[in-house]
């Protein structure tokens, strides 16, 4: 055995016969790291989840006590987004390119989509007190309190603010607070509602985005 | 001296949990939610203490079950399990310490939270002590939702299973938080098991001592579920195991693998007790029935001395000779009444069977509401906390002191001019229109707004005003002259001068 057979240059891999191309498999490895498969099949969970409290009347059909259980379903798909912007390779991977923050943003935008998406497909031929729009409203503004929070505590922490936030909204929506900033325990038509809503979601979107989430050398204990 | 190995890792485990870094934002969610909704309510012990089961419980399962979930799945998550597999300490004991340290982290914010609570409570309440069953049961919830989510998170480790376990739990409190608020007793057994529930009347615990057989069962019930779930993460690797195998592998084979048979003895031991706890605790609920004084009786758990009123001596004043009297739980309010019953009680003095004062006495008696009324020999206006003539909750606390004090005003005059005694059972029908008409105009004469004059017929406003003109004298001349046939509603509106 000679050390020309040791360096013998590896053979190509399988893929290079078929190549997909760089961006499609960039994308696809940054979902894969973040468990977005696996965040799909969880708000699929949330969806499925809300039905059945639809269904089978687990909540009210009337009055403040009707939004208590969508509310905790919204937050818990936003919770389930916020934690999928834990990233297993921390701070080696801000090094690898420029095309990671436009990777967080679509995430983000697109896990989204899917929540509301979801939560409406539960809903789907059945009695949601404030409908569609307060409960896309909700999941979007929970969404940002948690990218928000990924900055502060890291991605696999992240559940915890919307969580909470939602806690306090129970609250104030039996003490029918009007403020816009309790924009989950206000009607859907209203509009300081909306902008808080929004304006949490375009903060914490873009802070995740530029910044993207806080990593350590462990996920946390 | 060295610290025993497992304090030693008791004390690693307080160390790095996670759960100290989410008590500001539980804490924050703590003050909105349970002690501003505790200081809303009237200082009362039980009333207080139900803020406890039925707003302090939701916010900490958010936090228990989650945080409880995030530190079972560590070693999954991290896939450290092969590594740490090496070591010579049990799966079992490992994650108990690790159970243990986010449970004592977990329990005593929530004894913190429960002190905070019941100082604000003891600065403001005058009669009575802290109640240690909601206590109990408060407890006893938030260990159970703990174990579940720390069971979860070794079952399924993973990113998601802490917020899924989380507002899992959260939809669990919240159905039976449903159900139980309109339970009666024909309904399903597992709304008694819900900890959450609607404030008791403003007075339970005052008159009677609060039964305490479905707090006991409740304990038992959640107790039950944890210590299944504690032993059954004593089988966790076999289950596993089961679990990989599809089901195909014959559980006596997974059952037989590595690890110790007494662990595995003890943990089925566990399981099958948890279980049986829970069963009979479930039963037990199945034979709750309602109590006379608005409670719910196990009679597997009742003792009769819980039913025995509570010995006490009322508080009294009598600034004007109308002596007004309430239980010492409510002499906050003592003042306050008196001064709203002494203008009404000089208008109606002398007349007869007019009452000489006012007294407090318990608002549920054989199981229905009492409704108030004048008691005959001494002429007494008897009222409970809860139902004044036609008023609901008005110890409750007074967001609008004007009205609080009509709504007493009223409630003395409606039992005055109907001549009503106290009476167990729905709230009373409204006066006959002379009967109004007079109402309104005594109300207006001693400077107070008859409540709801908008609902009055044009009839009774003009009849009213017209009585309210008369001097007083006249008016006292009338009434005792007229009081029996206006009593029997023989009076037409027309008749009044």
């Amino acid at each position: 055995m000679t050390a020309a057979d040791v360096f013998k240059p590896p053979t190509a891999p399988v893929e290079a016969t078929h190549p997909i191309p760089a961006g499609i498999r960039l994308a696809w490895l940054h979902l894969r790291t973040r468990r977005v498969p696996g965040a799909v099949l969880a708000l699929a969970v949330c969806g499925a989840l809300l039905h059945a409290a639809l269904r089978w009347h687990w909540a009210f059909n009337t009055g403040p006590y009707a939004q208590q259980v969508p509310m905790i379903i919204e937050a818990g798909a936003a919770a389930v987004i916020a934690v999928t912007a834990h990233s297993p390779f921390g701070e080696t991977e801000r090094a690898t390119g420029r095309s990671l923050p436009y990777l967080r943003l679509l995430t983000a935008i697109g896990l989204t989509g899917i929540a509301i998406l979801a939560l409406q497909l539960g809903a789907a031929g059945e009695n949601l007190n404030d409908g569609i729009l307060a409960l896309a409203r909700n999941v979007i503004g929970f969404t940002g309190l948690g990218l928000a929070c990924s900055l502060v505590t890291g991605g696999l922490l992240a559940w915890t603010l919307p969580i909470g936030y939602m806690a306090f909204c129970q609250y104030a929506l039996l003490e029918a607070w009007t403020a816009p900033g309790t924009w989950p325990v206000r009607p859907p038509a209203d509009r300081g509602a909306w902008i808080c809503a929004c304006a949490v979601f375009a903060a914490g979107l873009l802070l995740f985005t530029i910044r993207g989430p806080r990593t350590r050398l462990s996920d946390g204990s | 001296m060295p610290l025993p190995r497992s304090a030693r890792a008791l004390r690693l485990e307080f160390k790095r949990n996670a759960v100290p870094y989410a008590l500001p934002l539980l804490a924050a969610v703590f003050y909105f939610d349970t002690l501003r909704t505790g200081a809303g309510f009237a200082p009362i012990w039980t009333v207080r203490a139900s803020a406890i089961t039925d707003h302090m419980l939701f916010e900490f399962s958010a936090f228990a079950a989650g945080l409880a979930a995030w530190a079972g799945s560590r070693e999954g998550r991290r896939r450290t399990t092969d590594l740490v597999a090496s070591t010579p300490r049990a799966p079992w004991a490992r994650r108990s310490i690790a159970l243990a340290g986010t449970l004592c982290w977990l329990l005593l914010a929530f004894l913190a939270g429960v002190a905070a609570l019941y100082i604000q409570t003891a600065v403001h309440a005058t009669w009575g002590g802290p109640p240690l069953w909601p206590v109990l049961v408060g407890a006893a919830g938030v260990t159970v939702v703990t174990v579940i989510g720390f069971t979860c998170g070794v079952l399924f480790p993973g990113r998601f299973t802490a917020p899924l376990v989380a507002i899992g739990v959260l939809v669990l409190s919240q159905t039976g938080f449903r159900h139980a608020l309109g339970v009666t007793a024909s309904s399903g057994t597992y709304a008694l098991l819900s900890p959450a529930n609607s404030p008791p009347v403003v007075d339970a615990g005052v008159y009677h001592h609060v039964a305490p057989d479905l707090s006991i069962v409740q304990v038992m019930f959640m107790g039950g579920i944890a210590v299944a779930l504690v032993g059954m993460l004593g089988l966790a690797p076999e289950l596993r195991q089961l679990a990989s195998a599809g089901g195909r592998a014959p559980l006596r084979a997974a059952l037989a693998g590595s690890g110790s048979w007494l662990l595995r003895a003890v943990a089925a031991v566990l399981v099958a007790c948890g279980v049986v706890v829970s069963w009979a605790a479930f039963a037990l609920a199945g034979t709750a029935k309602p109590d006379p004084v608005g409670g719910w009786e196990i009679p597997a758990l009742h003792s009769a001395a819980s039913d025995q009123p509570v010995p006490v001596t009322q508080d009294c004043t009598s600034s004007s000779g109308f002596q007004v009297c309430v239980h010492p739980a409510f002499s906050f309010y003592l003042h306050d009444l008196a001064a709203a019953f002494d203008p009404v009680a000089a208008e109606i003095a002398g007349l007869p069977a007019a009452p000489a004062g006012a007294k407090e006495v318990a608002s549920v008696s054989g199981g229905q509401d009492v409704q108030s009324g004048t008691a005959a020999n001494p002429p007494v206006f008897e009222f409970t906390a809860e139902h004044v003539g036609p008023m609901l909750g008005q110890f409750n606390g007074y967001p609008d002191p004007a009205g609080w004090a009509q709504g007493f005003q009223q409630g003395l005059l409606d039992a005055f001019l109907t001549g009503r005694p106290p009476h167990p059972g729905p709230v009373p029908i409204l006066l006959g229109p002379a009967q109004q008409a007079v109402e309104d105009a005594l109300l207006t004469a001693v400077g107070s707004q008859p409540l709801n004059p908008a609902v009055r017929s044009a009839g009774v406003s003009a009849a009213a005003r017209r009585f309210a003109a008369l001097p007083a004298s006249a008016r006292h001349a009338w009434l005792a002259a007229h009081l029996t046939p206006l009593r029997a509603g023989a009076i037409t509106l027309a008749q009044l001068p």
